[in-house]
């Protein structure tokens, strides 16, 4: 298992069409991907790949969050999802 | 059988109806043979990969016309591809030997469910989404076909519940005779597009699709929001008549479109355009009226996963003054309440959405939505003739209240040293009575005001002018309108300060006449009103206008009144 953590920093958060940049992202890579958020730990962490799993946890501009993944891109999975959050989703 | 609706675009139609109903999904709660696994693992498969190609061919003709439609459905298709919503689906049926429809539809259940009891109100909208692909799928999975109004077998009223976007992007628009819903207002989507494709259209007629057939002859009269049902001979021919009789007038009408509107001695009247965005079907009548008196920018924020950027509205407003061309253009502030759900803004859930915390009073409690408003509204100003406007303004605090937030966004433009224009003019809608009736005092502070007078008419006559159960008390002939329209129009005579009309009742051929013997020289109508409103102007004098508004305020009921003009107005329409 291979575990990240960094803060969410665009505007409008893991919502709408972030959330489906970091879906198609997480489904390019074989590894079983988990997305947590830290500021609801009692939400669990949820499929990485599983749209509404990902939207459901509701992460707004600052939320910390944890990716991890387990597999055999685990790193390459973890690493590209990370870079994409910390890019600001281009907005 | 008759029916009564609200009439949003004028014609009379007489035809088949065609009943176009969305896919209701039935499902049944049986097992499936455990060797029937496979076969329901594919049959599932096979459904959601026509599913996504319905998707795909949707987005793909939306890219072109509508951005905004086409992240809809690419959204939708995203929940279609979901992982764990697959992979629970496959698992019911595989383990727990669900059947397909049964298996989705538990599923999705489960996840709506937990988005339900979310407070972020971004993810409760994505409940309808998920509906939405549920119904795809289900429907799929029945192997029905979606039904379009692309291509009807014959000439047809459409009668539904709504019309969606979706539905309409692909209408065949030689075959529909008219439009006849169960939902939707004066401003949604199925009445702009029925005003710009000259489309007889009612709405809200109360479970319209269960009251009529497929194949049953009906009468859709959208001048009276009436709709007749198997009409007997008689009924038929006087219809048929009057069909003729509105064709003859709206093409003689047609005439006057282009011209100024100038009364029979000479009095110019100022026929202004109440548009709804800055889209180019919006602005149609452009080159017919003498400038916007209505700039709804509602738009911006219904419907938009964002809030809109001061930057976004820069532009858009930008555009619609260069389309006019030095012609005024009276922007209203965004005027939205609790009545409707907003994807960009969370707005709690109220009793009494119309007396509430909408409109200027939301943007009160909103101070960074008003103020990115209205700094891109003063940096636009630059490029034309610009008019702000104020809705629902209820007291003399409101309208010093608003003044100030103005103040502070030029202070705010000014420290970041951005250009914005300096000649605009800051008005108010007329819409509360408490406003009207101290219209000797707004008049002091303001540039201009313009009516709102379906408003007016709701909150003077205490009526909900969206709820057909109470249609019959909604009067906007009522003698307490002209009253207190009178009123506010001589203060702001005196004053010589600019009133005009924006509401239903400045299009209406016969009220414009009245509104104009008050002395009203600015009136706000949709486009599809303009020829007519013109065409009367041209046939009357103002000293005629003014006797009939002196018979008017003798009568005490909107029957009595209506009735009057009706015969003084004859032969004018």
């Amino acid at each position: 298992m291979y575990v990240k953590k960094t803060t969410i920093i665009n505007k409008s958060g893991l919502h709408a069409r972030p959330a489906s940049d970091f879906v198609a992202l997480a489904k390019q890579f074989k590894s079983k991907i988990k997305i947590k958020n830290l500021h609801s730990l009692e939400d669990g962490a949820q499929n990485g790949k599983s749209i509404i799993s990902v939207l459901s946890l509701a992460m707004g501009q600052g939320t910390p969050v944890e990716i991890s993944a387990v597999g055999e891109d685990e790193q390459p999975a973890v690493d590209a999802l990370i870079t994409l959050i910390d890019s600001g989703f281009n907005e | 059988m008759d029916l009564k609706g609200l009439a949003v675009s004028p014609g009379i139609a007489i035809g088949k109806v065609y009943i176009f109903h969305p896919f209701t999904p039935t499902i049944i709660n049986e097992h499936i043979d455990p060797h029937r696994t496979q076969t329901t693992l594919k049959q599932y498969a096979n459904a959601k990969k026509t599913a996504a190609a319905e998707l795909t061919a949707l987005i793909q003709k939306m890219a072109a016309e509508d951005e905004d439609k086409a992240k809809i459905f690419k959204a939708h298709r995203d929940i279609l591809e979901d992982e764990a919503l697959d992979e629970e689906i496959c698992n019911l049926i595989e383990s727990d030997y669900y059947n397909a429809s049964w298996a989705v539809e538990t599923v999705f259940k489960k996840y709506m469910d937990i988005l339900n009891k979310k407070t972020d109100a971004l993810l409760r909208e994505r409940i309808a989404d998920m509906r939405d692909v549920q119904n795809r799928l289900l429907r799929n999975i029945d192997g029905i076909k979606e039904q379009t109004l692309a291509a009807l077998k014959y000439p047809s009223i459409i009668v539904t519940g709504d019309l969606l976007p979706s539905d309409t992007a692909t209408m065949d628009r030689a075959n529909v005779l008219g439009i006849l819903t169960e939902m939707g207002g004066a401003t949604s989507h199925s009445a702009i597009l029925a005003r710009n494709y000259e489309i007889p259209a009612v709405l809200g007629v109360e479970n319209v699709t269960k009251r009529v057939r497929n194949g049953q002859t009906i009468i859709l009269d959208a001048l009276q929001g009436r709709v007749i049902a198997d009409p007997d001979k008689t009924m038929l021919q006087e219809y048929q008549e009057r069909h003729r009789q509105y064709i003859e007038e709206a093409t003689a009408a047609k005439q006057y479109l282009n011209r100024e509107a100038v009364t029979a001695d000479g009095i110019r009247i100022m026929i202004n355009l109440n548009i709804t965005s800055d889209r180019k079907e919006d602005l149609a009548f452009s080159k017919y009226s003498d400038g916007v008196g209505l700039f709804r920018t509602e738009f911006l924020y219904m419907q938009q996963e964002e809030l809109p950027s001061e930057d976004q509205q820069f532009m858009i407003y930008r555009h619609v003054l260069e389309e006019f061309n030095g012609r005024w253009v009276t922007l209203r502030t965004m005027d939205i309440g609790g009545d409707k759900p907003l994807k960009c803004m969370d707005l709690p859930h109220e009793d009494n959405p119309f007396l509430g915390n909408r409109a200027v009073r939301l943007c009160f409690s909103q101070p960074q939505v008003f103020l990115t408003q209205l700094k891109a509204a003063l940096r636009a100003a630059y490029y034309g003739n610009l008019e702000i406007m104020f809705p629902m303004i209820s007291s003399m605090d409101d309208i010093r209240k608003a003044k100030a937030y103005l103040e502070e966004a030029k202070q705010e433009l000014d420290f970041c040293r951005i250009p914005y224009g300096k000649n605009y003019k800051v008005g108010i809608m007329i819409e509360t009575p408490a406003i009207a009736m101290i219209a000797d005092k707004v008049v002091k502070e303001v540039d201009f005001a313009s009516i709102g007078t379906n408003d007016l008419c709701q909150y003077l006559l205490a009526v909900d002018r969206l709820n057909p159960k109470v249609s019959q008390y909604y009067q906007s002939f009522h003698p307490s309108m002209f009253r207190l329209i009178s009123f506010v129009a001589s203060e702001f005579n005196k004053a010589g300060k600019e009133l005009s009309v924006c509401g239903e009742m400045g299009g209406d051929p016969k009220a414009a006449c009245v509104l104009i013997g008050m002395d009203i020289k600015k009136l706000s109508m949709n486009g599809s009103s303009m020829a007519a409103v013109k065409r009367i102007i041209h046939g009357i004098s103002i000293k005629k206008m003014q006797e009939i508004l002196r018979e008017i305020y003798s009568y005490s009921t909107a029957e009595e009144i209506e009735d009057c003009l009706n015969d003084r107005l004859a032969m004018m329409i």
